[in-house]
């Protein structure tokens, strides 16, 4: 703790004592004791307002001896022969050690209040940090960095007990491996000592040796539950301040977990919204083949059909399964893609064979359209065929849909050196600009004029998000002499 | 029933329409189809059917609406297909003087069960202001305000005797909780149901043999009550 600088503050202290010595005693022969122990005092004064206490009080001893050795009679020696000389050289002692301690008290105040305000600028700063995080999957790790860079600490962590050990999120300059029974003894002892109850919060700070660093554990609590343990290390820091970076750092362990939960409930509202759109849209296309599927079975099992009419009933028994199985199979394609479950199998493939899988994909559906197919130039291209197709099949069904019957659909595929672009363009009514921006949400049909077309607002919906997972994209738009066209883009090697 | 009665069926699905119309065809009746509300209407004009059969969604028009636009060509009785979920529509519907309704999916013997109640009934409207109604011991006498089971004279007060006329004239039809209401209560009355429920209750708990599985006053859930003719309808 001695530094240079106050071994420097304690040599001019004597020094400046041996010279005002050699002064009065070689200049000014007529100095009373007095005067001469009023100057030693001002040198006392002035190196304990600025030096450490130690050094003043040295400072005061040498002052003492100097004041008995050259101006208290017998002069020349450290006897005294009057007692009274006695009284003014303790007198003098004591005066320069009670200055030299109000003096440094007063110094020490300032430094401390001056730590006070670096620290708290510090929490500032930490707090206006904790604002900034929000997602609770690494608000433990950036917490410690934030912790660590504000506080110049050599090492910080946030450990939260685990399922079964500490999860410790370290951060800093120095790597520690900290006890995992430490840490939860640490833990345990928080328990008992509730701060409500008076005990001072620092009482429950513990010191952890790791290898040459000294570690201060301090509890992280929300309101009075401990959550886990912030570790500090290096720089010394103020307990009372600890407790504020800990305070803060559960504030910020909640505030991030209170968005999490707050992102988990708008999640769960979504899906609800979805469920019930869900239901509505389906209610309807569930409802009518099943109707239709009953009464044709009835018909078929009474004895009055002729033998064209029972294949006309079993016909209408059949479609309506087909489309019974075409909505749950967008319904579970529909929910692949929500899972994120969508994967790609790339494969070299002719862009001609894709659009021969998605009509096979929907052939019912195109049953009485002409399609008009042209695919230049014919290049292979490597994409996932399957997932291509998919997409292309709802185009050309939502195609069909809208298209008056017997018309033609367009299919153009062109192959460029990025990939492979398909536009399905159909002689239907167009889509309004007021439906435009909405066809490729789901459950989205456009027009009340529409409102009972055949189909189940999932369609489109399913293309964007196959095309997502092959990270194409699609695009609609009203072609300007009628019908609208629907542009598909999918990213391909090509040879 | 000298004539083939006709019916105008109105449904765009191709399906229900391939389905059903057979199916009426081959119980004798008369069928034309209709795929539009706009159409419905032409056809009620030109074809003037004894029943219509309409489903609630169509793609032009709603069924209220439809309900409506036909009421001004025809008497002719409405039997509604509608779907679990559309109760607004299909209570609104039988309020704007459709007779009775279908839940899809329905089963063939269940159209065809409505089909004839509501045929019945216009024949029946042909024949000259009923008295009487009578559905096995248990007799309802119009003129003379009495109601009789078995050997048993039950005593009503005249709101209750109101309310069972009200039904019984209109046996095997749907009577909204709107109608009922306005018809014995008046016109502020329609948004008091438990003016209905209290009265039904008391009517039940007077002629019913076991009031717990009503036999006569059947309640259509969400949408009113009707009073049956037909032993085991309570299954419903």
């Amino acid at each position: 703790m001695r530094s240079a600088s106050d071994v420097r503050k304690l040599v001019l202290g004597i020094a400046g004592i041996l010279v005002l010595a050699l002064v009065f005693t070689q200049w000014t022969q007529a100095s009373s004791p007095a005067t001469v122990a009023l100057s030693f005092l001002i040198v006392v004064l002035l190196v304990a307002a600025t030096a450490r206490l130690w050094v003043a009080v040295t400072t005061s001893l040498a002052a003492m001896l100097a004041f008995n050795f050259f101006f208290l009679p017998p002069v020349g020696t450290f006897t005294i022969a009057d007692p009274q000389n006695w009284i003014a050289l303790f007198a003098f002692l004591a005066v320069s050690l009670v200055a030299s301690n109000l003096s440094a008290v007063a110094r020490a105040r300032a430094q401390e209040a001056v730590a006070r305000r670096d620290e708290l600028g510090r929490l500032f700063d930490l707090s206006r940090d904790v604002l900034l995080i929000t997602d609770s999957q690494e608000a433990s790790s950036r917490l410690a960095g934030f912790i660590s860079r504000r506080f110049d600490l050599d090492y910080a962590a946030i450990c939260v007990p685990g399922a079964s050990e500490w999860i410790v999120h370290a951060s800093g300059p120095q790597e520690l491996v900290l006890d995992q029974r430490e840490l939860s003894t640490g833990f345990a002892s928080i328990d008992g000592a509730n701060p409500a109850a008076g005990l001072r919060s620092d009482a429950v700070h513990r010191m952890l040796t790791v290898g040459a660093n000294v570690v201060h554990l301090v509890p992280l609590r929300l309101g009075t539950k401990p959550i886990g343990l912030l570790a500090a290390g290096g720089r010394a820091v103020e307990p009372g301040t600890l407790d504020a970076v800990a305070g803060l750092a559960a504030i910020a362990i909640e505030r991030a977990q209170f968005l999490d939960e707050r992102k988990a409930a708008e999640l769960a509202r979504q899906s609800e919204e979805l469920k019930s759109a869900l239901l509505a849209s389906i209610g309807h296309d569930l409802r009518t083949p099943l109707t239709a599927i009953r009464v044709a079975a009835g018909n078929l099992q009474a004895t009055w059909p002729s033998e064209q009419e029972r294949r006309e009933q079993s016909d209408v028994i059949l479609s309506e399964v087909e489309r019974l199985t075409r909505l749950f199979q967008n319904i579970l394609e529909m929910a692949r893609i929500d899972a994120g479950a969508v994967t790609q199998d790339m494969r070299w493939v002719a862009p001609s064979e894709i659009v021969e899988a998605a009509r096979g994909r929907v052939e019912h559906a195109l049953r009485g359209y002409a399609i008009d197919l042209a695919v230049e130039p014919e290049r292979l291209v490597r994409l996932d065929p399957r997932l291509t197709s998919a997409a292309l099949s709802h185009l050309l069904e939502n195609a069909a849909q809208y298209a008056p019957a017997g018309s033609t659909i367009d299919v153009r595929a062109i192959v460029q050196d990025d990939g492979l672009t398909i536009a399905v363009r159909d002689r239907g009514p167009g889509i309004s600009p007021s439906d435009l921006p909405h066809v490729f949400e789901r459950f989205y049909r456009g027009g009340v004029a529409q409102r009972r077309r055949s189909g189940t607002g999932m369609g489109l919906a399913i293309a964007r998000g196959v095309l997502a997972a092959e990270h194409g994209r699609i695009s609609a738009e009203n072609c300007s002499d009628g019908g609208a066209r629907f542009t598909m883009v999918v990213p391909a090697e090509v040879k | 029933m000298n004539r083939a009665a006709s019916i105008l069926l109105v449904d765009d699905e191709v399906a229900i329409q391939r389905a059903v119309a057979p199916l009426l065809r081959s119980r004798g009746y008369d069928v034309e189809v209709a795929a539009t509300g706009a159409e419905a209407v032409i056809a009620v004009v030109d074809r003037s059917p004894d029943l219509i059969v309409l489903d609630l969604g169509l793609p032009d028009l709603d069924g209220a609406e439809v309900c409506r636009r036909i009421r001004k060509q025809s008497k002719a009785p409405i039997v509604i297909l509608s779907a679990r979920g559309e109760e607004a529509d299909k209570v609104e519907a039988l309020d704007l003087g459709a007779d009775d309704y279908v839940t899809k999916p329905f089963g063939p013997e269940e159209l065809l069960a409505r089909i004839r109640v509501a045929l019945r009934r216009v024949f029946e409207a042909e024949a000259p202001e009923v008295e009487a109604v009578q559905v096995a011991d248990f007799v309802i006498d119009f003129n003379r305000r009495r109601v009789v089971r078995g050997d048993e004279d039950i005593h009503l007060t005249p709101k209750e005797f109101e309310l069972l006329a009200l039904l019984a004239r209109n046996a095997d039809r749907v009577l909204t909780h709107h109608t009922m209401l306005k018809a014995i209560w008046g016109p502020n009355a329609v948004n008091q149901p438990e003016h209905l429920w209290v009265l039904i209750a008391q009517l039940r708990k007077k002629i019913e043999p076991d009031p717990s599985v009503p036999r006569y006053l059947i309640s259509e859930p969400w949408v009113g009550y009707r009073f049956s003719t037909e032993p085991g309808s309570a299954a419903r």
